[in-house]
């Protein structure tokens, strides 16, 4: 709740502080029952030293205080040697008002508030630097305290950050570069072993003598093919970017994920994609919230209705990934990086997120842009859709669907489907000979699909299904708004309104005035007027000749 | 009984300490053979005396001291719980009383200079728990010192007390020869009545504010010092010599 201490018309001085929702009876210029009944001393008119007006004094002044800086906590020992009068009592009503919230409303408690020591002032000789002794446990003191240095403890700990330096220093040197052994000097002839903490690789002749090197044991490095570290494979890309993405920073750990790889192939190999280095900036960050363009995202979420293993998937995203020069599209490479590494939720479950993170209008396209994808394809799963009235015309019914329809006719799509597919086979077979069978008709005895059509095809559904309620949250949300957006500028309106009916009252009252300014200034005018005729008949001429006569 | 604090003439109560606990501030400082034994702490006067002897049989054995400081400090806690209890026989006067409290004390390395206004009679007063506001406001650090200023705050706070007792019987003594009728407490001036100086009333007047003005500040702000060891040695040596 918010209580607004300055109440003026200006805009400019209103100062807003928080109190509790039962603290509104509070008002500055009254003192509530509450404060009556709780400091009855005050009110009972039995002392000098106890009225209700010093009550107030000290209740307002202890506010104030606090309300010159909000962000600090109040004290009672900085704020009583303001206030005359027993400190039990200022206590009371200091503890009164911090119950209340009144006072150090937010403020925990527990906090030591470091900065709030009071600085010493210099009592004798060589002042004394500010020393902060040990608690001691025992009732004995301490002869010799240590220097203890207190830090008041911020609640993040932040990872620590790694350097330049500290990475690709050891690209720099040429030892590496040349892929030396590290203890004796000599080119590795084929296989060598890399230390897994620090750049230290060693050929295999050393490490079967057991020359490691200072503080390194065998268990410390690691068998490396000469080969391996230069090729990459789709699948230790994405594992590169899944390890990246949730471990940010960390090279140890994204190097174990990765595991045919080292720390510093991880790391030149994320340079070298085009976008890596923006992963790696942030990596801690998964989802933005800008949309790419439609023609991209249906283009990628094409994608993931192509479930036949892994590599599939990563040669997509291999062949993608070279294209790309956009900026669009790491943010859309993110999203699906990020998604795909939920990993063992069901396609259902990934399509369905996917459609909740991604806004309607993006769903929509992608449901049409999956299923003309299907269609193109193969023929047969188009004749598949086309048998079905229903499903033809779904692309185009999800721009205007109403809610309950939608649900049964997603649903009731998706049970036809299943029913359709579960007349045919699983497996490859000849695609012609399909086609011809299905075009026979739909419901004939057994007949193969491929189990990626069957599943493409309910995977669409289901966009569909995303499509169509996102469709119709879209347009609640947009309803919503323009109410909003009306209902606010209703208000501006009467506001207005309101501010010119004063100021037609302030002109009223300024005519009247004028007028009233007029007659006046007539009367004078008569009073001069008769003041010199009286003059005159009186025979007193000579001064006011110039005048007149002017 | 409400517990309101002191709202103006409630009647005569007995003597006691006018804090939340009835607490009596005893203070120790024992020499012999040598050795000094200093101490103050608080003591509860419905504590059976025989808690006293239980008292110095284990401080003496805890600190280490020689046996013949058991009878000493019994002997010490004793005459001061007996004058307290002289007192107990007679009726206060409860109205509001406001006295300035000083704290000028030193505990092991922490300084504490203070000065604050305290009701005598304000019977919801609890100087423990002043002093754990003050050292946690003001950070400090060493645990002895909160019970050093609770303790300094009782010593006064008790000291005025039977000030006024002792002058309470003069004057009681003095009303009864002179036949004039008054009780044993003093009515007087209105400021007398209240227990307040007259700036105070002043103060508390319609006109002026009860916020102090800035001159005052200064003294009635506290201040923590911590000393290096050097000079708590030094201060140390100081005060032995004016001992003597």
């Amino acid at each position: 709740e918010m209580e607004v201490t300055d109440p003026s018309w200006k805009e400019a001085e209103v100062e807003l502080y928080t109190i509790p929702a039962q603290s509104s009876w509070f008002l500055w210029d009254d003192i509530h029952e509450i404060e009556r009944r709780e400091f009855e001393e005050f009110f009972s008119e039995s002392s000098i030293t106890r009225t209700p007006k010093v009550y107030k004094e000290y209740r307002d002044f202890i506010i104030n205080k606090y309300r010159e800086d909000t962000t600090r906590r109040l004290t009672f020992t900085s704020i009583r040697k303001f206030l005359v009068g027993d400190v039990n009592l200022l206590r009371k009503v200091f503890l009164f008002l911090e119950h209340w919230g009144l006072i150090n409303f937010g403020s925990d408690a527990s906090l030591v508030e470091v900065e709030e020591k009071h600085v010493a002032k210099i009592e004798q000789g060589n002042p004394a630097g500010i020393r902060v002794t040990a608690a001691p446990n025992s009732m004995r003191p301490i002869t010799a305290p240590p220097l203890v240095e207190e830090r008041a403890e911020s609640g993040l700990k932040l990872p620590p950050l790694t350097s330049y330096s500290d990475v690709f220093s050891d690209l720099k040197k040429p030892s590496n570069d040349g892929l030396v052994c590290g203890h004796c000097r000599e080119r590795f002839d084929s296989d060598f072993y890399e230390h897994h903490k620090r750049v230290v690789n060693i050929c295999q002749k050393c490490f079967k003598n057991g020359d490691y090197g200072e503080n390194n044991s065998a268990d410390d490095f690691k068998l490396i093919g000469n080969g391996a570290a230069a090729v990459w494979t789709e699948e230790e890309i994405l594992l590169l970017l899944e390890s990246v993405l949730k471990h940010g920073d960390d090279w140890e750990l994204v190097a174990q994920s990765v595991s045919t790889k080292s720390r510093l192939d991880c790391i030149s190999k994320l340079i070298e994609l085009p976008f890596g280095e923006f992963l790696m900036g942030s990596a801690s960050g998964r989802l933005i919230s800008s949309v790419p363009t439609e023609d991209e995202n249906s283009g990628h979420h094409s994608s993931p209705s192509h479930p036949d293993g892994q590599e599939h998937r990563e040669t997509e995203m291999g062949e993608e990934k070279e294209d790309l020069v956009d900026e669009d599209e790491p943010l859309a490479k993110r999203k699906r990086v990020a998604l795909i590494s939920d990993g063992d939720t069901s396609l259902m479950k990934q399509v369905a997120a996917m459609a909740c993170r991604v806004g309607p209008s993006v769903t929509t396209a992608a449901a049409k842009a999956a299923i003309a994808a299907l269609c193109e394809e193969a023929s047969c799963p188009k004749e598949f859709f086309e048998t079905d009235d229903y499903t033809h015309s779904a692309p185009d019914r999800f721009d205007s669907p109403s809610p309950q329809f939608a649900d049964g006719f997603a649903s009731h799509v998706a049970v036809k489907t299943i029913l359709k597919l579960s007349l045919f086979h699983r497996a490859d077979g000849d695609k012609d000979t399909d086609m011809e069978e299905q075009q026979q008709g739909g419901k004939e005895g057994p007949q193969d699909l491929p189990v990626a059509l069957r599943i493409r095809a309910s995977v669409a559904t289901g966009l569909g299904a995303a499509a169509a309620q996102a469709k119709i949250l879209a347009d609640e949300e947009e309803r919503e708004m323009e109410h909003l957006a009306a209902s606010v500028i209703d208000q501006q309106l009467k506001k207005l309104q309101s501010k010119l009916k004063f100021l037609d009252h302030l002109e009223l009252i300024m005519d009247e005035e004028e007028r009233v300014m007029d007659g006046v200034k007539e009367s004078i005018l008569q009073e001069r007027i008769s003041v010199l005729q009286y003059a005159f008949r009186g025979g007193i001429t000579k001064r006011w000749d110039h005048t007149y006569v002017k | 009984m409400k517990a309101s604090g002191s709202t103006g003439w409630k009647g005569p109560v007995k003597f006691r300490m006018p804090t939340a606990e009835n607490l009596v501030p005893i203070r120790l400082d024992i020499q012999f053979e040598g050795q000094r034994y200093k101490d103050a702490f608080t003591w509860n006067p419905s504590d059976p005396d025989s808690e006293v002897a239980v008292f110095a049989k284990r401080t003496v054995k805890d600190l280490k001291l020689p046996p013949a400081f058991v009878t000493q400090i019994a002997q010490s806690i004793q005459s001061q719980l007996s004058d307290f209890r002289s007192y107990e026989g007679q009726d206060m006067y409860t109205g509001e009383k406001i006295i300035p409290i000083k704290l000028d004390l030193r505990v092991n390395q922490t300084l504490i200079k203070d000065q604050f206004l305290w009701d005598l009679n304000n019977f919801e007063s609890d100087p423990e728990e002043f002093a754990r506001t003050l050292c946690k406001d003001l950070g400090v650090e060493d645990p002895e010192v909160g019970p050093a200023v609770a303790f300094a705050i009782r010593e006064q706070l008790y000291e005025v007390k039977t000030l006024i007792a002792i002058q309470n019987v003069a004057s009681a003594r003095e009303s009864r020869l002179t036949k004039k009728g008054r009780r044993g407490s003093d009515h007087g001036s209105a400021s007398k009545a209240s227990g307040l100086s007259m700036d105070l009333v002043k103060l508390f007047s319609f006109k002026s504010s009860v916020v102090r003005k800035r001159k005052d500040l200064d003294v009635y702000e506290p201040v923590v010092d911590l000393l290096t060891n050097e000079e708590v040695d030094a201060l140390e040596a100081r005060e032995e010599r004016h001992a003597r």
